[in-house]
């Protein structure tokens, strides 16, 4: 059996094998879980199954992938055995570990492939297994009944075709002898071999072939491999009619075609020996024609887009719009009456503007998928620790940029896992606290402003707020006396590297590198986690993403020579003040107040250590700046502009250095200088 | 050029068979992913030839075949099969499947195959 | 030599191989493979972003793109210079990483033949020593061949300074 070993189709298909494999994985997963759950198997989901292992097997196969293919061949094979036979009592769970852990083969397999790496898994064991348990489904059958496809079988061989031509003995007056050889590799050759057949029944008065019985699959095969395909026919037509209409046969590597004279003819026609030619009963199911119905119309029309060709698009629209506002502000205008031009800019910008929406909804994707995901790692989860959980999903089909949801899956996983782990309590105690015995966790998504909301929450215990203090006493993490620290604060101590307050380390969480994974990779898509606790009854983390990271409406101020950028949405209002406003208190913090609240006072120049002459109050300029949480008032010199900024994050070295407090990322102005982005969670942190 | 009807509810499927044909020669006029959705697009296009996969969701091939070949008689069908199939393939034959390839298959094999069926 | 000869000369060549750009720190002369070197550019105006090493002065906009610069003299812990129109900035990628490292003055692009390159000896003499990868002989000269991975990557010592 020959694969293709082209090399040049085989990279090509690789980006197509490896997507719609994963698509299809998925697909299953889904299946088995929804299934496992009602504890039976719908004969719809079987066929699905079916279907979708069978795809797998052949696509797998073309790639060369056998390790793959074998594994799904194995379980076509028993949800091929599951859809004709539907056997009763089958063991559902059983079943579902056996499927679940070919999806993980294969998912495991697929990243080595995607990652350039050999898919060198083998899966003999559990294919092994899977074998075991369809044999003994088999016995469990009843032994006697001979099963639907082996019935027709029999039927076909004993059924036969008699040439309407009743003259018994010598009718055609030409006999032949064909042997026929078929290509390597072209497989089923006994099919191709009935196919001939087939064809010459309407032409030849009278057939016999070697071999005869040639449903008999493999063993028939060989003899045609081997020996050729042995015809002998009785027909008017010519020798060279007979040539031709054999030389059409696709294939065929070779033929031998001998005239027969009278005595060998009639020895290869006895009279009593009728031509059995099989009729082939239609083995596939009726055609209802009636039932079928032509369904086109209005389907959504899908294309599937290279991720890499989204990414330029949208750099290419983030270049328009600096370009634009290279072309709208330039200095060459400035004090230049220009009404026209002003009208004919606006209109660019708008355009603009809605180009950019337009590229930035097409790289945004529900969030369901990810969701969906997180099914299965309950599964697991409750079938590892005994425990009994329900998953709900709100908001699933809240839609985030696809950057963003690679980097969510993971910190999600993280945290089910232990929700269910340090959070739900065992059955049994749940009942003996009032709780109903099932757990649940919700994963919840919205939109909320220019950001993305994904809470986690789990009804079990809680955070325990003294054995946070003490095991971040235990490693020295206090910064200042418990007293003082809010509920929150303390909470919050659990994202802190090397924390972790689970006296057994799990296979699964309670080695403490798992929560400050979760945060860096959340404040790598410029987020943040936060967690709230009631004790006894839930725990809830939430995640805050930005929707989008790439255009902005900002404010530039300049500090010095250097020039920074505020988001325009996070600016209350700016105002000029004077030092008799200010107050300090016994740290030396200054605050300012403002309409009878009190706002603390970030001197820029202080906290990135700029230069600038500007240091008193009057001579510069106060920017309030809030998120939900924090309202600070930032000093600097002056305001410089409005404009709508590309964010561009900074550079990966830099990054890897570590989170700079206080800043999103950059911009490139219309002169070409770099303006840094300022973000208020990180200045109003005053850690 | 010989312009060709690919049938197959795998897109992978669909992609290799269409990158073999189209660097032999053939013009891929057009796809289906079901049997339903492939005798719309034979009425539509008018192929010189399909390709038709056997195990397919909403309409199989065999099913597609017989109904392409009441509506076109002289409609050229080439059946996909995987191994195992044998059964289908042969009421594939008989209900007038010009050929069959086999999954896996080699990109000369599917070459050879068309080439045959068309008489080229 | 200025820049544009440098471009010209690499128009020239069709290989890369055992070729190096050499640069100048104070009386100190150092080599970089060629392979590594993307582009020379002229002093530029720098964006200092805080909280980062010393040595780490900041980003620079670079056609559009924007990347991180080092001042190798500091990295070295040598003491700083002020920067004159001979300073240069080297734009080398490093696994995907692009960062400029800010140098004195650039020399010129070299052949420096394997059997020419020799481990670097064990004498200490200061900071540098870890950040030269071997040293390729040059007639009577030497130039200390850099090993870009340890020159950024290399954490252990900012940590201690920063205690």
């Amino acid at each position: 059996m020959i694969a293709i070993s082209d090399k040049s189709i085989h990279e090509p298909m690789l980006d197509i094998f490896i997507f719609e494999t994963l698509k299809q994985i998925e697909q299953l997963e889904q299946l088995v879980i929804c299934n496992e759950k009602s504890s039976c198997y719908t004969q719809n989901s079987i066929n699905e199954i079916f279907r979708i292992m069978h795809t797998i097997k052949g696509s797998a196969a073309m790639m060369l992938f056998d390790n793959i293919s074998a594994l799904s061949h194995t379980i076509e094979d028993l949800f091929f055995f599951l859809r004709e036979e539907k056997p009763k009592d089958i063991d559902c769970s059983g079943l579902s570990d056996l499927v679940l852990e070919g999806i993980d083969f294969i998912k495991i397999e697929i990243d080595k492939i995607k990652n350039g790496h050999e898919s060198d898994g083998n899966a003999e064991e559990l294919t092994k297994r899977i074998r075991n348990f369809l044999s003994v489904l088999k016995n469990c059958e009843n032994p006697l009944a001979i099963s639907e496809s082996e019935k027709q079988t029999q039927d076909m061989r004993t059924q036969y075709y008699i040439s309407q031509d009743k003259k018994a003995a010598v009718s055609g007056k030409n006999g032949y002898k064909a042997i026929l050889h078929f290509d390597e590799g072209c497989e089923m050759e006994n099919i191709r071999a009935y196919s001939v057949i087939h064809n010459l029944r309407g032409i030849v008065k009278e057939l016999q072939y070697i071999p005869e019985n040639i449903m008999a699959n493999d063993e028939c095969v060989e003899v045609i491999r081997r020996d050729g395909f042995v015809i002998f026919m009785k027909t008017d037509l010519s020798y060279e009619e007979i040539e031709e209409f054999l030389q059409q046969t696709v294939f065929l590597k070779e033929l031998l075609l001998t005239r027969l004279d009278n005595a060998e003819a009639q020895e290869k026609f006895l009279i009593d020996k009728r031509i059995v030619l099989e009729k082939q009963e239609t083995l596939a199911p009726k055609l209802l024609k009636e039932e079928v119905v032509v369904s086109s119309g209005q389907q959504q029309s899908l294309i599937s887009v290279n991720v890499n060709k989204l990414d330029k698009l949208m750099d290419l629209v983030g270049e328009m719009v600096i370009a634009e506002a290279m072309v709208v502000q330039n200095p060459d205008l400035g004090g230049l009456e220009l009404h026209n031009f002003q009208k004919a800019a606006r209109q660019l910008g708008k355009i603009t503007s809605e180009l950019q929406d337009m590229v930035m909804s097409i790289r945004m994707l529900p969030i369901s998928a990810t969701f969906h995901k997180m099914h299965r790692i309950v599964r697991d989860m409750c079938k590892k620790l005994n425990k009994e959980v329900q998953l709900e999903l709100i908001g699933e089909e809240t839609e985030v940029d696809k950057n963003i949801i690679e980097h969510i899956s993971d910190p999600l996983m993280h945290l089910i896992r232990n929700s269910i782990d340090h959070g739900i309590e065992a059955s049994e105690e749940r009942l003996g606290k009032g709780k109903p015995q099932s757990g649940t966790i919700t994963l919840t998504a919205q939109n909320a402003g220019s950001d993305v909301l994904i809470t986690i929450k789990d009804d079990g215990k809680g955070l325990n707020r003294e054995r946070i203090l003490e095991r971040a006493k235990e490693h020295g993490l206090l910064s200042k006396p418990e007293s003082e620290m809010h509920d929150k604060e303390v909470y919050s101590m659990i994202f802190l590297p090397g924390f972790s307050t689970k006296d057994n380390i799990s296979e699964f969480s309670g080695r403490g590198v798992g929560m400050d994974v979760v945060v860096k990779n959340i404040e790598m898509v410029g987020g943040s986690v936060s967690v709230e606790s009631t004790p006894g009854s839930s725990t809830t983390v939430t995640l805050k993403i930005p929707l989008t990271l790439a255009i902005i409406d900002g404010m530039n101020i300049k500090v010095g020579k250097a020039m920074y950028t505020i988001p325009t949405i996070s600016i209350k209002e700016s105002f000029r003040a004077n030092e008799r406003e200010l107050i300090k208190d016994p740290n030396g913090n200054e605050m300012i107040m403002v309409r009878g609240q009190c706002y603390p006072i970030l001197r820029l120049h202080e906290r990135f250590k700029v230069e600038t002459d500007i240091v008193n109050i009057h001579e510069g300029i106060i920017v309030m700046v809030e998120n939900e949480e924090d309202s600070i008032c930032i000093f600097a010199d002056e305001l410089v502009g409005e404009q709508q900024v590309v964010v561009k994050t900074l550079p990966a070295y830099i990054r890897n250095k570590g989170k700079i407090r206080g800043l999103a990322g950059c911009t490139l102005l219309g002169n070409g200088s770099i303006s840094l982005i300022l973000e208020v969670a990180g200045l109003a942190d005053k850690r | 050029m010989k312009r060709v009807l690919i049938v197959d509810d795998a897109a992978f499927m669909r992609a290799s068979i269409k990158l073999m044909l189209e660097r032999n020669g053939f013009e891929v006029v057009g796809e289906a992913e079901n049997g339903l959705k492939g005798i719309e697009c034979y009425k539509e296009l008018k192929p010189d030839v399909v390709t038709m996969d056997i195990t397919m969701p909403e309409l199989g091939g065999i099913e597609a075949l017989k109904i392409i070949r009441e509506y076109d008689p002289g409609a050229k069908i080439i059946m996909v099969s995987a191994m195992g199939q044998e059964p289908m393939v042969m009421d594939a034959v008989v209900s007038g499947a010009k050929s069959f390839i086999v999954k896996p298959f080699k990109e000369e094999l599917v070459v050879q195959t068309l080439n045959k069926v068309l008489g080229l | 030599m200025a820049e544009k000869e440098i471009q010209e000369f690499w128009e020239e060549e069709d290989t890369q191989k055992d070729k190096y750009l050499t640069f100048s720190l104070g009386n100190e002369f150092y080599g970089i493979e060629i392979k590594y070197v993307t582009e020379i550019v002229g002093m530029q105006p720098i964006t200092e972003v805080p909280e980062l090493p010393e040595y780490i002065r900041g980003i620079i906009n670079l056609r559009g793109k924007i990347i991180p610069v080092m001042d190798v003299r500091l990295r070295f812990k040598k003491p700083a210079r002020e920067y004159n129109d001979r300073t240069c900035i080297i734009v080398v990628d490093i696994r995907d990483i692009s960062i400029g490292l800010i140098i004195d003055s650039v020399s010129e692009v070299l052949s420096i033949p394997e059997g020419d390159i020799v481990s670097p000896p064990e004498f200490s003499k200061g900071y540098n020593n870890k950040y030269i990868k071997n040293i390729g002989k040059v007639g009577n000269d030497v130039k200390l061949i850099l090993d870009c991975d340890k020159l950024l990557n290399d954490e252990e010592t900012e940590n201690l300074s920063n205690l």
